[in-house]
């Protein structure tokens, strides 16, 4: 009751000495929120929508009855649950190894003193500014040449390191303190041992943070599995299903089939995204800016 | 210990650099090596025949090769331009609400904002095609009720470039909206007392405080957002095939379609090239003008 009184108290206050800028500023963020979420909201209600609704003019907004055909149709038209594995393999294999690979070697870039190592570092992180377009046609010919064209693997293999990850955990284990390690070495573990071990758990918000940005990134990826998958079906992603839910959406005209497809693609990365934002967030913070 | 640290330091440093080289330098430096010369895709590289300069002879000409290469130049430029040049104003103003504490909610905004910059974008793609959709889209619909009329969106050469610049702003604004919050918070509250007590209003505050001191972060929001631009490929792909007549057909798209669906290897090593040079020399100026600007 007196915790309830004291809150009134503390929202009331401003909300009379300036209730006109607040009042507009809220507007303002709420009409924002509204129109950033509007494509979003109507991907959702198309998909419940029935073929009919969806090809109405003038549209129709609300579904009269929401249903979930156009979801269980999706699973017709494309193989939903191959291409959710495919997606799934993808998306997690180069996450754990972007994450092995990226603490490794910031490790040695933030505590290891040898030659040639502000030099290698700046050669690598200049991979990070290189449009993905500019290396394609060469690499599709080398995966070619190791025999992964048209796998998972040949999606996987070429993107199970990355600059950013090496500049995110290089930032984080530069800040783990020296005596830590050494303690570590003294008691007579292996460097994989402090690592893994020691430095590892001290550097969680970056792993939540790179987990994050590789899981969204390679889920979210279409060029690369493109182009190295080479129409085998079998292996494609959610993504590059989807694009072919659109070639039989132009004979059939449901869109909410399309959009059926397009809300559960969206779902693992969005949903990882809420769970984990406040990392996500923070490392954009120290990584882009202070960095 | 010295010893055995080296050792250490090699194992830790072998998968990651060991991977980038292979899959990022390498190619990199073989794209340089092929753009001079004729070779297919579907061959092996020692199949590759020098031919000098003569794949950007090509690129450049005025044959059907050279007219598609320079259109696609010339809209990836202006697609980057107008997303660079609509991102960051947006992504200053969106980062004042999200950064402000007079009114609740920002903090909820850049969830929202940012949620979007998730979203796969071959979903965005799909999403706004349906939005865009002149008669059965929302989007005309609404604009009819206050009066505008029908537009014609993806549809038509003079819109769809520009369509297609709106649903990348809306994807990746909130990324921008974050690194221009970040940049925010660095702003010494002292600075806006004292400008207060000199009685500078909230305008000339943020003309005189705000924006010199997000200078950095403008200029590494540029940096990201040009080289963020110049790969737009998904509603190309899948919504316009570079068209209404050539209106969308932008690098990314063309490189893809000649180096790899037509085989041209050499053709597209030279575009990938050009672009690679299009983008160090924007970049270039960019640093050049904003430390003019550090310098007045």
């Amino acid at each position: 009751m007196s915790l309830a009184l004291a809150d009134s108290r503390v929202l009331e206050r401003p909300r009379m000495r300036i209730s006109v800028p607040r009042a507009a500023l809220l507007l303002l963020i709420i009409a924002i929120c509204v129109a950033a979420a509007f494509p979003l909201a109507w991907m959702v209600l198309t998909s419940l929508k029935t073929p009919q609704e969806t090809m109405q003019t003038p549209p129709v907004w609300l579904p009269a009855t929401p249903n979930l055909s156009a979801y269980a149709q999706v699973a017709d038209v494309v193989s939903l649950g191959r291409s959710f594995f495919n997606s799934a393999v993808i998306a997690l294999t180069t996450t754990i190894a972007i994450n092995v690979t990226s603490l490794m070697a910031g490790y040695a870039f933030a505590k290891y003193e040898f030659r040639f190592r502000e030099p290698l570092f700046a050669l690598l992180i200049a991979t990070m500014f290189l449009p993905p377009i500019v290396t394609l046609i060469p690499l599709y010919r080398i995966v070619g040449y190791l025999g992964l064209t048209g796998s998972l693997a040949g999606v996987v293999v070429p993107n199970l390191a990355n600059a950013f990850g090496i500049f995110l955990m290089r930032q984080f284990i530069k800040g783990v303190p020296d005596e830590l390690i050494e303690a570590a070495r003294v008691d007579g573990a292996s460097e994989f041992r402090v690592l893994f071990q020691i430095v590892a758990p001290t550097v969680t918000p970056a792993i939540a943070a790179l987990t994050l940005f590789a899981f969204v990134y390679h889920w979210n990826s279409y060029l690369w599995p493109l182009t190295v998958l080479l129409g085998n079906a079998d292996q494609y992603p959610i993504v590059i299903s989807l694009s072919r839910l659109l070639s039989y959406n132009r004979g059939a005209m449901n869109t909410g089939l399309v959009m059926a497809g397009a809300t559960l693609a969206v779902l693992p990365p969005v949903v990882l995204f809420i769970v984990l934002q406040r990392f996500f967030v923070d490392s954009i913070v120290s990584s882009g800016v202070k960095g | 210990m010295q010893l055995s640290q080296r050792r250490s330091a090699i194992a830790m440093l072998a998968p990651a650099t060991g991977l980038i080289a292979v899959f990022i330098m390498v190619p990199m430096l073989l794209t340089i090596w092929l753009s001079f010369q004729n070779w297919s895709t579907q061959t092996g590289f020692s199949t590759a025949r020098f031919v000098g300069v003569q794949n950007f002879l090509d690129i450049f000409s005025q044959t059907t090769i050279g007219r598609d290469f320079k259109a696609a130049l010339v809209n990836t430029s202006l697609y980057t331009a107008a997303s660079v040049a609509i991102i960051l104003p947006l992504s200053v103003a969106l980062g004042l609400l999200v950064h402000q504490k007079v009114a609740p909610g920002g903090v909820f905004l850049r969830t929202v904002l940012f949620s979007t910059y998730m979203v796969p974008m071959i979903a965005v793609a799909l999403v706004w095609s349906k939005l865009y959709s002149p008669t059965e889209g929302p989007l005309n619909q609404m604009l009819g009720w206050i009066g505008i009329g029908r537009q014609t969106w993806l549809s038509s050469p003079s819109t769809a470039l520009v369509s297609i610049v709106i649903l990348n702003v809306w994807q990746q604004v909130g990324y921008f909206t974050v690194l221009a919050v970040a940049g925010l918070t660095q702003v010494p509250e002292a600075l806006y007392e004292a400008a207060k007590l000199d009685g500078a209003n909230p305008v000339q505050r943020f003309f005189t405080i705000t924006l010199p001191l997000l200078g950095n972060t403008l200029l590494f929001s540029a940096v990201i957002a040009i080289i963020n631009a110049v790969q737009v490929f998904e509603p190309v792909a899948l919504i316009t095939q570079g068209g209404p007549v050539n209106a969308t057909n932008v690098l990314t798209y063309h490189i893809r379609r000649v180096g790899i669906e037509r085989a041209q290897g050499g053709l597209g090593s030279a575009m990938a090239v050009t672009l690679m040079l299009a983008l160090i020399v924007a970049i270039a100026l960019l640093f050049a003008v904003s430390r003019r600007a550090d310098r007045t």
